[in-house]
């Protein structure tokens, strides 16, 4: 197999190792180009908390002053509050340096329209062509602009928060709340947030130094000290938030993790309780959510892997779906902005808490039970393109078809999807059944299928 | 044509044409390659584009592994005394001097505080050349800070070297122009620093060159007629990054900068007779002046690298140009705008005498400069075909061609900064001087074309 490539530029942003593949120069070319593609106007400079933040962000601010663009600096600022900010800002758009969960060797860029929403596909199309072709629209002095920074990155999300939800509610409950950033960009708001709510926080990993405690994926594997901090602090509730803060894992008041899918299906059905309305998430999201859009009698709306195709449908559904999301966590509720809020999540689960009176395992067991099975198989995306290919024809007539990214074929009682991922040199292979047992018989036929089949490509 | 300069000590041009990020980093982190992983000093003038070009340094130098000591807007000679006296492996100086606001530049410090002489700049240009900089990963980046300690350092050792009590007992009214550049808010510190009357003018460091940043008497009108209407004691003028200096006399006259360098060594070598370093294009009137202190001279090639590298090779005492700027060693290495102020006060101040008397005491030569724009693909040819004009004379070739005559001299050199050959004449008779400079321009021209 070739050596694999460490530089992944994408619907997704960029993403790169520092000291290999993501350099300065690469970082500030990039910043040119998007300068010259949004054409003027302040744009916020965010990043996460990793080490190589600080790098990276004057890279970019040196590439968008040298195409009169005007910088605006939020510092370490988690991503759904600097996508908040860049509306509430009233700014042209954003770059926010970030690698999201990839480990520490990494970093990135994500860029952000003037909307507060990563560019669309089509945007990035039309963005990535003027880096392509390098013609850069530099500026003489007397068009340079000055760069500032912003004075409180956090407030005005914050204030959005509070304000919407019923902080007073939740305040007379004096939640305690294990809580744990793994060292992220997190750190400087959730515990702020969550003090603000009246929650006693038990802190795991809340400094954002970018020195990741574990494996910045909240998977039930990497997260077995806030498990045992919320039995040992005898907390109500413990939450996990990935390294830039966009997505949230729950553990119940036993210290037990909820798994992944549970956040986005505990906060779509509070919030379906309170709001009639539709659900959008993607192709790869749990069937609890139909569950619970049936029992409310609302549709739900999917959509290819990528939170900007499940922020695009939000908002193009009429009327307005009200929540939406995806099942590693990302819970995306447009009341606050339309993107993965891990801050937001928090809020709407808290409420949800202090609502209903029961412990977070009893809101968790009621929900209808699934298991779903995440795996991925080495292989390119043009080696992915042909097993699905392959994949169609074997399946032809067995279920029901899903052919907009990879395959997704659905059964009575099951579901299977395969498709290449868009960050990762690998193809994603997932089942979900009613039982951990079906569920295992389910993806290890897909996988001998695929084995058998790629024998013969 | 985009202009381009790569110098010994440092790159130049015009920012957005061939100063753009990319550039800036290459350069950056072939310097911080050049010092090793070890902390580099970051200081700029107050350029509208000095951000930029600081961010790309900054990003560069982390990624190289260096830790960053951001000292923000900050002159020249300050930067070079925090690097002299710290642990940094050197320091990167975003300014261009004397330019208009449309060119900036890097200028590289080595670790003893004084430019990258010509095999330390060598070394730097191998390193971009080969443009193979191993970069650090995450857990070698550097880190960044700032020091808000490096100016109070620099001025409490200026203090203490030059005779504060005695320009403090002179009771001076003086005007300086800091042309909004990196000297601006600082001269209010300076002149408490030795107790003058200060009356600043383009005292706000916004990189809004009221006038271009070069001290000479074209850009002199604010300060002479400030010195006459308030009667002052002297004036200067800075340029962007205080490193030269134009004086103003009390009588109002503006004096050519040809002058500050004289009067400085006239004074400091009076008490420290040494070897003097100059360039081949500065004025005459070092010679009578070093003579009559018994000190030898030594001509370089022009910039501070080239008179600095001699200074210290030849242990020196004193080193300077005709363009305003002096270095004495004894306080650093460097050419420093506040030491050749307060140096020029403390003469003031001891000798009794006024700037214009001190001044008169000077021989008088008349200096001519011209330049010539040249299209750099030819510019090297026509200065060599320009020998021609001096058949049968001695010629020295140690910066271009220099040839003395009986009433002074002249030179045609090729321009450091820009696509521009520089034609310099000197006599003690004006129409000479002016006549000679005239007659080679002439010949330059038929030359290019």
């Amino acid at each position: 197999m070739k050596a694999t490539t460490t530089l992944k530029i994408s619907i997704s942003g960029v993403r790169g190792i520092i000291g290999d593949s993501l350099t300065p120069q690469l970082a500030a070319a990039l910043a040119q180009a998007f300068g010259t593609y949004i054409g003027g106007g302040p744009i916020l400079v965010g990043r996460d908390a990793r080490r190589s933040g600080i790098m990276l962000s004057e890279a970019v601010t040196a590439g968008l002053l040298s195409v009169g663009g005007q910088p605006v600096d939020t510092g370490i600022c988690a991503i759904p509050t600097f996508l908040y900010l860049t509306k509430a800002h009233k700014a042209a758009g954003g770059i926010a340096v970030t690698a999201s969960h990839n480990p520490k060797p990494w970093n990135g860029l994500k860029f952000i329209s003037r909307d507060g929403l990563y560019l669309t596909p089509h945007q990035t199309e039309e963005y990535l062509d003027i880096y392509h072709q390098g013609e850069f629209a530099y500026v003489p002095a007397e068009r340079y602009k000055t760069a500032s920074a912003v004075s409180d990155t956090n407030e005005p999300h914050l204030r959005r928060i509070l304000a919407h939800f019923d902080a007073a509610k939740v305040r007379k409950r004096h939640f305690r709340v294990a809580l744990d950033c793994n060292n992220g960009a997190g750190a400087v708001l959730a515990p702020r947030l969550l003090a603000e709510f009246g929650c006693e926080v038990v802190p795991i990993y809340t400094e954002p130094n970018g020195e990741f405690a574990h494996d910045p994926e909240p998977l039930p594997e990497n997260i077995a000290e806030i498990c045992r901090a919320v039995r040992e602090s005898k907390a109500d509730i413990g939450f996990v938030q990935d390294a830039d803060a966009d997505r949230l894992a729950v553990v119940d008041e036993r210290g037990r993790p909820l798994g992944e899918e549970l956040t986005l299906a505990l906060s779509a059905r509070y919030i379906l309780s309170r709001k009639k309305g539709s659900v959008v998430c993607n192709l790869s999201t749990s069937r609890v959510i139909d569950d619970i859009a049936a029992a409310r009698g609302v549709k739900v709306f999917r959509t290819k892997i990528g939170e900007i195709n499940v922020v695009e449908k939000l908002l193009a559904v009429r009327p307005r779906a009200v929540i939406g999301g995806e099942g590693n966590g990302g819970v995306i509720y447009p009341d606050i902005h339309p993107c993965r809020d891990s801050f937001t999540a928090m809020a709407i689960l808290l409420e949800a808490l202090a609502d209903t009176d029961k412990p977070v395992s009893a809101l968790a067991r009621s929900l209808p039970r699934y298991t779903m099975l995440k795996e991925k198989i080495e292989g390119s995306a043009e080696s992915g393109y042909r097993l699905v290919g392959a994949l169609k024809k074997l399946y032809e007539g067995r279920g029901k078809m899903d052919l907009r990214d990879g395959l997704k074929v659905e059964f009575p009682d099951h579901w299977i999807h395969v498709r290449p991922s868009n960050t990762e040199p690998v193809i994603r292979v997932l089942a979900e059944a009613r039982t951990p047992a079906a569920a295992r018989r389910a993806i290890e036929t897909l996988k001998s299928d695929i084995s058998r089949l790629q024998k013969k490509l | 044509m985009k202009l381009l300069k790569i110098g010994i000590s440092g790159v130049r041009g015009i920012v957005g044409e061939s100063v753009t990020p990319k550039l800036v980093m290459d350069f950056a982190s072939a310097f911080g390659a050049f010092v090793g992983r070890k902390p580099v000093l970051l200081a700029r003038d107050t350029r509208i584009h000095g951000p930029m070009l600081r961010s790309a340094c900054a990003a560069a130098l982390l990624s190289s592994g260096c830790d960053v000591v951001d000292l923000g807007i900050c002159p020249t000679p300050i930067l070079q005394h925090s690097v002299r006296h710290g642990a940094a492996g050197g320091g990167i100086a975003v300014t261009a001097g004397h330019n208009d606001i449309h060119w900036n530049a890097l200028t590289f410090i080595h670790g003893d505080g004084a430019y990258l002489n010509s095999f330390q700049g060598a070394e730097v240009l191998d390193l971009y050349h080969l443009g193979r900089i191993e970069k650090a990963d995450t857990d070698h980046l550097g880190a960044l800070c700032g020091d808000a300690a490096a100016v109070d350092r620099y001025f409490k050792d200026l203090g203490a070297f030059l005779d504060a009590g005695a320009i403090r007992r002179g009771r001076f009214k003086v005007v300086i122009d800091a042309c909004s550049g990196a000297g601006a808010d600082l001269i209010e510190r300076f002149a408490s620093l030795l107790g003058f009357d200060l009356i600043p003018i383009n005292n706000e460091p916004n990189g809004f060159f009221p006038h271009d940043p070069e001290p000479r008497p074209r850009n002199a009108q604010q300060v002479v007629s400030v010195v006459k209407a308030i009667g002052a004691d002297a004036g200067f003028l800075l340029n962007s990054d205080v490193s030269r200096v134009s004086l103003v006399s009390e009588t109002g006259e503006s004096l050519s900068e040809e002058f500050t360098f004289p009067l400085v060594a006239d004074a400091w070598l009076a008490g420290h007779p040494g070897v003097v370093v100059t360039n081949f294009s500065t004025s005459r009137m070092i010679e009578d002046v070093a003579a009559a202190r018994r000190s030898p001279i030594v001509r370089t090639k022009v910039g501070q690298s080239h008179a600095v590298q001699a200074l210290l090779h030849e242990e020196g005492v004193l080193a300077g140009e005709g363009s305003g700027g002096v270095a004495i060693p004894a306080f650093q290495p460097a050419f420093d705008g506040f030491l050749t102020m307060g140096y020029i006060l403390e003469t003031l101040a001891k000798s009794g005498k006024r700037l214009s008397a001190l001044v008169g005491a000077l021989p008088r030569y008349h200096i001519i400069k011209e330049k010539i724009y040249c299209p750099p693909s030819i510019i090297h040819s026509v200065v060599d075909a320009a020998e021609s004009l001096f058949r049968g004379r001695a010629i020295d070739t140690g910066d271009g061609l220099r040839v003395e005559d009986r009433g002074g001299w002249v030179q045609i050199r090729i321009s450091a900064t820009e696509p521009m050959i520089r034609v310099i004449a000197e006599d003690r008779s004006k129409e000479r001087a002016r006549a000679k400079a005239d007659e080679i321009l002439h010949e330059i021209e038929l030359l290019i074309r």
